[in-house]
């Protein structure tokens, strides 16, 4: 039985003495080497062409005055200062004000809603695994339809949806805009955000949950917490790194999402939806076309996901080291 | 002792009365909030014109389908189909054999660069698109992949590849070495090894792999907007969101359209529920 360890940790000596003839590249480049270039090739190529490329094409661009179809010229600090403090600076700090709403209001709901829901699926009941699968079937629906359908509930004629249900239980006579007035517009695409993103929510936590183990509980439960008690004491430590790494992915995911504001609203009305990913379709491809400024609207934003990127690729890497 | 005993047998039937109250009327209004969106998109569907603009009734009174022909014989949506499944295809082949190579090499074998390349590729796997498709905008002219549906395929690995090597690494993680020690000892190459010993066992990771990359591709809206503009090399959901575009809101064929489109990511959810569960959480976090 002792000598078992031993066995493990030391390979088979056929393995050594393979070892031992390997050539000079193995030493300084590993002792898999070619293999293991050979097998990474496609996957580095992919990141150097279509990520590590476009990263330094996107860097360039800001520093240029680039035409959609013409020449680049070099612009220096221009297309940064127009958007910051020139011409464009009052739709440029608009943008960025509407992205920490939309991201920040859309964020904190999908939290708390799914938390309660998760919560709620944690229990035992009769038909859980039906309601279970029900409640995620937002996610899964392509984001274009739900944007699509969600503008056919809004439409602001007496046949949409919510215009429908207000004329015949409420007796309006004229149709709301929620989409068209400024007042409403943004609140009414946070919505749509919350509706489809609170189900990876409800799913990440409940899952956490179960991780929990259940003597945890028990034990709570001997000393005399009661049901608030257990959930300060038990549940919300336990679900600490759970709720860290789903705010942090749905908050990249959420300020960066495009599809629901151009196919709602298109950053209107008087842009009041204008989230920076929209501003940046709007000057790059949609009306000027200027790609040289466009790209400076994402370059300014870089650096408010770097750290959550880090920290995050920090905290999966560790857990995936961990298990 | 004893008190403590039978309070703890009829406290909790007090409570529970009062806490099914709150789980049954918090699943009732999570249940009408969820299916709304799902309750219109059909209704519309299958509501004839003159129901849907005339009349301001909830329920269809005569339910058609003309709709659904409508869409087929009128519209391109077939085309879009097509252009769909050939690249939700294509990206979801690619990325499993480019994710399952790296994410062997990766987590078994050793070189230089390992540990960048690990990192280089979950941070590149967070990276928001949003980020990139300016710059990507006039890389896809660079390279030629403009305008038709099978060049939106690199594009797509740009998210299929990262993610598709690191839930492969996660998975590649948790088999044994023991087994493949054994086969290099009996003289297998590594390539042998990866198909004959981990390619098997790794199946439930690559099928998870495969339809998350399948719906991904399936539903991406942005680079097939900013790339395509043919009518012939459209997908989906490029197609639908177009024909609201034209003067007149065709919200019949747009929903029927709808419909259709999402019953393949749902039914495949529905389906592999469990799997997508615990594949998030393997590439997410650790259970």
């Amino acid at each position: 039985m002792e000598h078992h360890p031993e066995l493990s940790v030391s390979p088979p000596t056929q393995l050594h003495r393979a070892q031992r003839t390997f050539s000079l590249g193995a030493r300084f480049l590993g002792r898999d080497w070619t293999i293991g270039w050979l097998f990474t090739t496609p996957l580095v190529v992919i990141l150097l062409l279509l990520i590590a490329y476009p990263i330094f094409v996107g860097i360039l661009l800001s520093f240029q005055y680039k035409l959609v179809g013409s020449e680049a010229h070099w612009a220096g600090l221009a297309n940064y200062r127009r958007l910051l403090v020139g011409e464009d600076h009052a739709i440029f700090w608009q943008s960025v004000r509407v992205t920490f709403i939309y991201t920040g209001v859309a964020v904190v709901s999908k939290l708390l809603l799914g938390l309660g829901m998760a919560l709620v699926l944690n229990e035992r009941f009769p038909g859980r695994n039906i309601f279970r699968a029900f409640f995620f079937l937002p996610w899964a629906a392509p984001t274009v339809v739900v944007a699509l359908t969600w503008r056919w509930l809004y439409d602001g004629t007496i046949h949409g949806f919510f215009n429908l249900l207000l004329t015949e239980l409420f007796h309006r006579n004229y149709p709301v805009q929620f989409l068209a007035n400024p007042r409403y517009a943004l609140w009414a695409v946070i919505l749509v955000v919350i509706w489809q993103g609170t189900p990876f929510y409800i799913m990440m936590l409940l899952a956490g949950l179960q991780a929990i183990p259940a003597e945890l509980y028990e034990a709570a439960a001997i000393d005399g917490a009661n049901a608030w008690h257990r959930f300060r004491a038990v549940t919300m430590p336990g679900l600490r790194s759970t709720i860290t790494v789903t705010v942090l992915l749905s908050t990249i995911w959420t300020a960066n999402s495009i599809n629901f504001i151009y196919i709602l609203t298109g950053g209107g009305p008087v842009n009041a939806t204008m989230t920076f990913p929209m501003l940046a379709y709007q000057i790059g491809i949609g009306g000027s076309r200027q790609l040289g400024l466009a790209a400076a609207v994402s370059i300014i934003f870089l650096p408010a996901f770097l750290p959550i990127i880090y920290y995050l690729s920090r905290m999966m890497v560790s857990t995936s080291q961990e298990s | 002792m004893q008190a403590r005993a039978t309070s703890r047998i009829s406290s909790p039937r007090w409570l529970s009365l009062g806490k099914g109250l709150i789980l049954g009327s918090a699943l009732i209004a999570f249940s009408v909030w969820t299916v709304i969106p799902f309750f219109w998109m059909i209704i519309t569907a299958i509501k004839p014109n003159s129901e849907i603009y005339r009349e301001t009734r909830l329920l269809p009174r005569h339910p058609t389908f003309q709709h659904f022909v409508e869409l087929m014989t009128q519209t391109n949506f077939l085309t879009y189909l097509r252009n769909s499944v050939i690249v939700a295809i294509g990206t979801t082949i690619i990325a499993i054999v480019v994710g399952s190579l790296a994410a062997y090499a990766l987590t078994r074998l050793t070189f230089r660069g390992r540990a960048l390349l690990a990192n280089a590729t979950i941070v590149t796997y967070l990276m928001p698109p949003a980020l990139l498709f300016i710059p990507l905008f006039q890389v896809a002219f660079q390279f030629h992949l403009t305008n038709k549906a099978v060049g939106l395929i690199p594009i797509y690995l740009i998210a299929a590849a990262p993610f598709s090597t690191w839930m492969a690494m996660a998975y590649f993680a948790t088999i044994p070495k023991e087994l493949e020690e054994a086969a290099l000892v009996d003289g297998a190459t590594r390539w042998q090894i990866l198909w004959q010993v981990i390619t098997p066992l790794a199946l439930p990771a690559i099928a998870v792999i495969a339809l998350f990359t399948f719906t991904q591709a399936w539903n991406e809206f942005l680079f097939a907007l900013l790339l395509i503009s043919s009518e012939s090399q459209k997908t989906i959901p490029v197609g639908l969101a177009e024909l609201i575009i034209g003067d007149v809101f065709q919200w019949g064929p747009l929903m029927a359209g709808a419909l259709i489109a999402s019953l393949i990511p749902t039914t495949i959810y529905l389906i592999a529920q469990r799997w997508i569960i615990s594949g998030l959480l393997a590439g997410a976090v650790k259970q």
